[in-house]
């Protein structure tokens, strides 16, 4: 049985079967903005306090992270809008109930939809198996309500889990979750049921770890451009992936706007660059590798 | 114990000696510094044995409730894919790396022990895991037991005994320099008090330190002390052209320790590159391993 010990295969990147994108592609790109909601009174039910400055509400974080969704996302999307990316929204589900109009405007955009949880304010750590099911029965039902679309994966809510959260995403027909930063592709991770992969997320090339800290946005568009050189490079031997992850409130700041813009002018002004989701990239992934990166690994076991 | 007001230092390790008053060290060919880099792969564990003990080990979006994915995938990327970057940058500029390899790494990643000896790695130990730091927490018998776990697990792996030791997060109790001679290493990569390497006291054999640059290390300047990875670059490059303007007296060594899943990330392993380049680039420069160098300083090294 698979527990958090043996949730993944050991394969070196260097020893695997070479990663054709479609179009032969170098690198596959997916933007992922964080489109939150954190509660401004909201129920500490587990390890972690989710406004820990002040007995709730804490206005000042609450109202740093609600300009994400009043100012913030507008002015992204209209970077997003000039270079035509096609996002794959990292999406607290109770936004499509709250605030209307950004759900329309992710739905005029075809944008897909990955599980963010349902509010930014509640972690899965402390739920049952029980409790978790519900979980994803909540979320993949709200998705389908609101836009029509079948949920295919999930970045935790505020990146929390439970040692059954693959079994269970698997269980509820979800195809990848997004937690592991452990590498530059897809890797298959080993879940009681189904299939499920990680799709390469980035909690270094992210706006919320990087503006909580001493960094700017020159520096987010320097690392952001230096990684794309390094994998575009070795993107011409086997497939890459790269993910640049947003959060309106942070991004969205008018001081930090144009480096949005200009990370995005020097990556998409390459050739065998696929601009894709990570719906996308996993649907491609496990139709064609899936099986072979299993039986692949099989050979590195310790 | 405190410290007894005397001259000299404050415990039995080594003598005190300032840089000032050695005499002259020389490297083979008359080398001005010895340029070694400790690549460091070590695992961490989802979950530590209870009581074990560790500084906070760092990565992810800092600690997190179990289970934090996020900070032992990000650990886990320097196995996968970070370490090759390193290797393959070392190689690009003659460096043979000294990779300080823990139980975890030599017992579950065989492919990895493998890939390390084909390059021509040297390995040292380094403890049974990131997570589990030696310390003076531990009983001076489990601590002896640690050790030899840690030895036997890449002599099993390997082959050899290794010669030298960077406990995981320079970890070490008061007892750790002479347990770890006791055990047959004969050099020990935790102290960072100098830039030569010297004599520590030890009751069987002879035992050196060689120290490494804490400032240089990329967990204390990128992590710990948020320096931009463009800073860090022109750190090492920094470093180096003033230990090498200063090695032309006295030969000095510049050890300098990376973690493949910090260093070895795709916006990170350039500036690695670049600053490894401007290194050996001058003339009087000795890339070499941990042993290379200590075999050296042994044979060589000015007496008195």
């Amino acid at each position: 049985m698979a527990s958090t010990s043996n949730r993944v295969d050991y394969s070196p990147i260097i020893n695997r079967p070479k990663l054709e994108w479609p179009n032969g592609a170098r690198v596959a790109l997916w933007i992922a903005p964080n489109v939150e909601h954190y509660e401004y009174l909201p129920v500490q039910d587990g390890p972690r306090n989710p406004w820990p400055r002040t007995p709730y509400p804490d206005v000042q974080q609450y109202t740093y992270r609600d300009y994400g969704n009043r100012v913030g996302f507008w002015r992204m999307l209209e970077v997003l809008d000039k270079h035509k990316i096609r996002c794959c929204v990292s999406l607290n589900m109770a936004v499509l109930e709250h605030f209307p109009e950004i759900s329309k405007a992710m739905m005029d955009r075809d944008w897909d939809f990955m599980s963010h949880g349902i509010y930014n304010t509640r972690y899965l750590y402390s739920y049952t198996e029980e409790q978790e099911r519900e979980f994803y029965r909540d979320n993949i039902e709200t998705l389908r309500r609101h836009t029509g679309k079948q949920l295919k994966g999930m970045l935790g809510p505020a990146i929390s889990g439970t040692p059954a959260t693959p079994d269970l995403m698997a269980e509820a027909g979800l195809i990848y979750h997004t937690d592991w930063m452990h590498d530059d592709q897809p890797v298959p991770i080993n879940v009681k049921s189904g299939k499920l992969i990680s799709v390469p997320y980035s909690i270094e090339l992210n706006d919320s770890p990087l503006f909580r800290l001493n960094y700017e946005g020159d520096y987010f568009a320097n690392i952001v451009k230096a990684q794309f050189d390094q994998l575009y490079k070795e993107g011409a031997e086997s497939g890459r992936v790269m993910c640049i992850a947003l959060h309106p409130f942070l991004i969205g700041q008018p001081h930090r706007i144009k480096y949005l813009d200009e990370m995005l002018t020097y990556i998409m002004s390459h050739d065998g660059v696929w601009q894709t989701t990570a719906d996308e990239i996993a649907e491609y992934y496990i139709d064609n590798y899936y099986d072979e990166a299993v039986a692949h690994s099989q050979q590195f076991r310790a | 114990m405190t410290a007894q007001r005397r001259p000299g230092m404050d415990h039995e390790h080594h003598d005190w000696s300032p840089i000032s008053t050695r005499e002259v060290l020389r490297w083979p060919n008359n080398a001005r510094l010895a340029l070694c880099v400790i690549v460091t792969l070590e695992h961490m564990e989802w979950e530590p044995p209870e009581g074990s003990f560790s500084t906070d080990v760092v990565g992810g979006l800092g600690i997190r409730p179990f289970p934090d994915y996020a900070r032992y995938s990000h650990r886990d990327y320097g196995h996968r894919v970070g370490i090759f970057r390193v290797l393959d940058t070392l190689e690009r500029h003659g460096i043979k790396p000294t990779v300080a390899m823990d139980v975890q790494t030599a017992e579950k990643y065989p492919f990895l022990v493998k890939h390390c000896m084909e390059r021509g790695c040297e390995i040292i130990g380094h403890g049974i895991s990131a997570s589990q730091m030696i310390s003076s927490s531990m009983p001076v018998e489990e601590e002896a037991d640690y050790i030899k776990k840690a030895v036997d697990a890449i002599k099993k792996a390997t082959g050899s005994v290794p010669e030298g030791w960077m406990g995981p997060e320079y970890g070490e109790s008061a007892h750790t320099p002479q347990l770890l001679a006791q055990a047959g290493i004969k050099y020990l990569c935790d102290w960072a008090n100098d830039e030569q390497p010297y004599p520590m006291h030890s009751p069987s054999g002879e035992m050196f330190a060689l120290p490494s640059m804490l400032e240089l290390d990329d967990v204390h300047a990128l992590w710990t002390r948020r320096v931009t990875v463009q800073r860090y670059g022109l750190l090492l490059k920094e470093g180096f052209d003033a230990m090498y303007r200063d090695g032309e007296q006295n030969g000095r060594v510049l050890v300098i320790n990376i973690h493949p899943w910090l260093m070895g990330q795709p916006f990170r392993i350039g500036f690695l590159d670049d600053a490894l380049g401007h290194m050996v680039r001058n003339q009087g420069v000795w890339a070499a391993s941990g042993s290379e160098i200590i075999d050296w300083y042994r044979q060589n090294r000015p007496k008195g």
